[in-house]
């Protein structure tokens, strides 16, 4: 039973992990950088979530929906004012990994002065929902209500992606840019709605992580950039499919481990991006060029 | 169609053309040859608007396009095929459905539908991802990606580039195929596409070093000697 527990668990938290991590695929997609700033993006759709409940009872639910064009606009805005400098530069990779530190350092300093450096967390009141029932084992109310969040935004933003015109040109873009600019494309505003979509789904993950993580706390962002970049990287980098796999695997993976060896299970993400460089560099979904 | 006036570029501070005039006539096909270095790929990116022009000025069609983006001047009718001239991750028929975004919703499938019609070998294809056809088979693709955007001018950056043999004569073939219906800049330095050609211009140094006909191009056999050791 226990098994079985963990791999439905998994499953049903995977669906929450694809969510959590998309954002930053698509922020490596827009912009071939890592935002080291994702898991502070997350942190600040949690505190969107507390702040938005204990002032106005907003369900977390619809706070998951008001966050995204607050978190839209702010990714946009960093992509026009900040990555210029980076594409100008020699070494825009090492430099855009300086430039997220620098950002996540200053939410995480701005959180902390706002919302103090203590842990904050919403009462299960805030989501009146019952446990899941399945197959004669109980799951809490908060994993399938997060399912029902990702699932619907999972699914618009990949419908976004792969059947309209808006996404084959952001498809195009992160194929090549320049590329792109000479098929008729405004590269520089594609791709920079598209980073700010990343930011958007990040802080809708928040609003939901509050929970899932039980509760939040400024320097959380490090260790969920941590988790979200294992998840993208098993995935394959800048691939939106292999991250939902890869985030159904890696929900399996750390709820077996919670259940057969929880003192191993904050290992999982590290492990998996070690065996992933080892094994299978390009990740699950990655894929060699024909050359000839 | 297409005329280039002193035009100046280069990257950085690194000046690569030094004053390049160029005129290709409607419907006309026009080889720039160069040796490798010799500035044919840096003058294309820059009558794409992919590099700034520092000096000179471009005319498509008698408008001035210099200081337009490079989308604005795609959507003016200028069109391009990198040496690469794909987008490798997306399935040909997503390359041939995003040139056509850049014409008339109404004309698109009409757009894309022609290009099939052409290259029909890549109707079987339309799903497979484009980077995962023979070097062949992607040049098509670049092509017909190309085509699909309506273009008044057709740029071609080393179209023979990573091509055997037996390829680069199919791509001439295809290209020969356009005479007389579209206007073809064709940057190269395979000499092979001299058969196309109705005027042909050289390029050195940066330096326009010959412009004319392809009969006077023949003629000149110092230049043909000092450059290419044509016979």
């Amino acid at each position: 039973m226990l098994f079985e527990f963990a791999v439905i668990g998994g499953i049903l938290l995977g669906i929450y992990y694809a969510l959590f991590a998309m954002g930053l695929n698509v922020v490596f997609g827009a912009q071939r950088i890592i935002n080291l700033a994702h898991g502070d993006i997350v942190v600040l759709g949690g505190y969107a979530a507390w702040e938005l409940y204990e002032t106005a009872h907003v369900s977390p639910i619809i706070a998951a929906v008001v966050v995204l064009p607050f978190a839209i606009a702010l990714g946009f805005l960093v992509h026009r004012y900040l990555t210029p400098r980076l594409t100008r530069s020699s070494d825009p990779e090492t430099l855009s990994l300086i430039l997220f530190f620098g950002l996540s350092q200053v939410i995480e300093a701005a959180a902390s002065l706002i919302f103090g450096p203590n842990e904050h967390s919403l009462p299960t009141s805030a989501l009146p929902v019952s446990s899941l029932h399945l197959f004669g084992e109980s799951y809490p109310g908060i994993w399938w209500v997060a399912v029902l969040v990702s699932i619907p935004m999972l699914a618009v933003f990949l419908w976004l992606l792969y059947r309209t015109p808006f996404g084959l040109r952001v498809r195009a873009v992160m194929s090549s840019a320049s590329e792109a600019a000479t098929a008729g494309i405004e590269s520089r505003l594609v791709s920079g709605l598209f980073f700010g979509i990343g930011f958007g789904l990040a802080a809708a993950a928040g609003t939901m992580g509050i929970f899932i993580f039980g509760g939040i706390a400024p320097t959380d962002g490090v260790a969920l950039t941590i988790t979200a970049f294992a998840i993208i990287v098993f995935g394959s980098l800048g691939n939106p499919v292999g991250t939902v796999i890869a985030a159904l695997i890696f929900g399996v993976v750390t709820q077996l481990a919670q259940v057969y060896a929880p003192s191993w299970s904050n290992l999982v993400p590290y492990a998996l991006v070690i065996l992933t460089m080892l094994l299978r560099p390009q990740g699950l979904l990655g894929r060699r060029q024909r050359v000839a | 169609m297409l005329e280039v006036e002193s035009v100046e570029s280069g990257y950085g501070s690194v000046q690569i053309l030094w004053g390049v005039e160029l005129s290709v006539q409607e419907n006309e096909v026009h080889v720039l040859l160069g040796a490798n270095g010799a500035g044919k790929s840096t003058l294309l990116k820059v009558l794409v608007g992919l590099l700034p022009c520092w000096a000179g000025s471009v005319h498509m069609d008698k408008e001035d396009v210099t200081r337009l983006s490079a989308p604005a001047r795609t959507k003016a009718g200028l069109g391009f095929t990198s040496e690469v001239g794909i987008f490798p991750d997306l399935s040909v028929e997503d390359n041939l459905r995003l040139s056509s975004l850049v014409v008339p919703a109404a004309q698109r499938k009409d757009a894309i539908e022609a290009a099939y019609s052409r290259f029909a070998e890549l109707r079987g294809r339309r799903r497979a991802l484009a980077g995962g056809l023979s070097g062949g088979q992607r040049k098509l693709v670049a092509i017909a990606r190309a085509l699909v955007s309506r273009p008044k001018v057709l740029l071609l950056d080393e179209p023979s580039a990573g091509l055997s043999p037996r390829y680069v004569s199919e791509v001439v073939e295809r290209l020969a195929e356009l005479r007389g219906t579209t206007t073809l800049l064709v940057a190269e330095q395979n000499v092979s596409f001299l058969e196309i050609a109705d005027t042909v211009s050289v390029l050195e140094g940066g330096r326009v070093r010959f412009s004319g006909s392809k009969d006077s191009f023949g003629n000149d056999t110092v230049l043909r000697d000092a450059f290419f050791g044509l016979e």
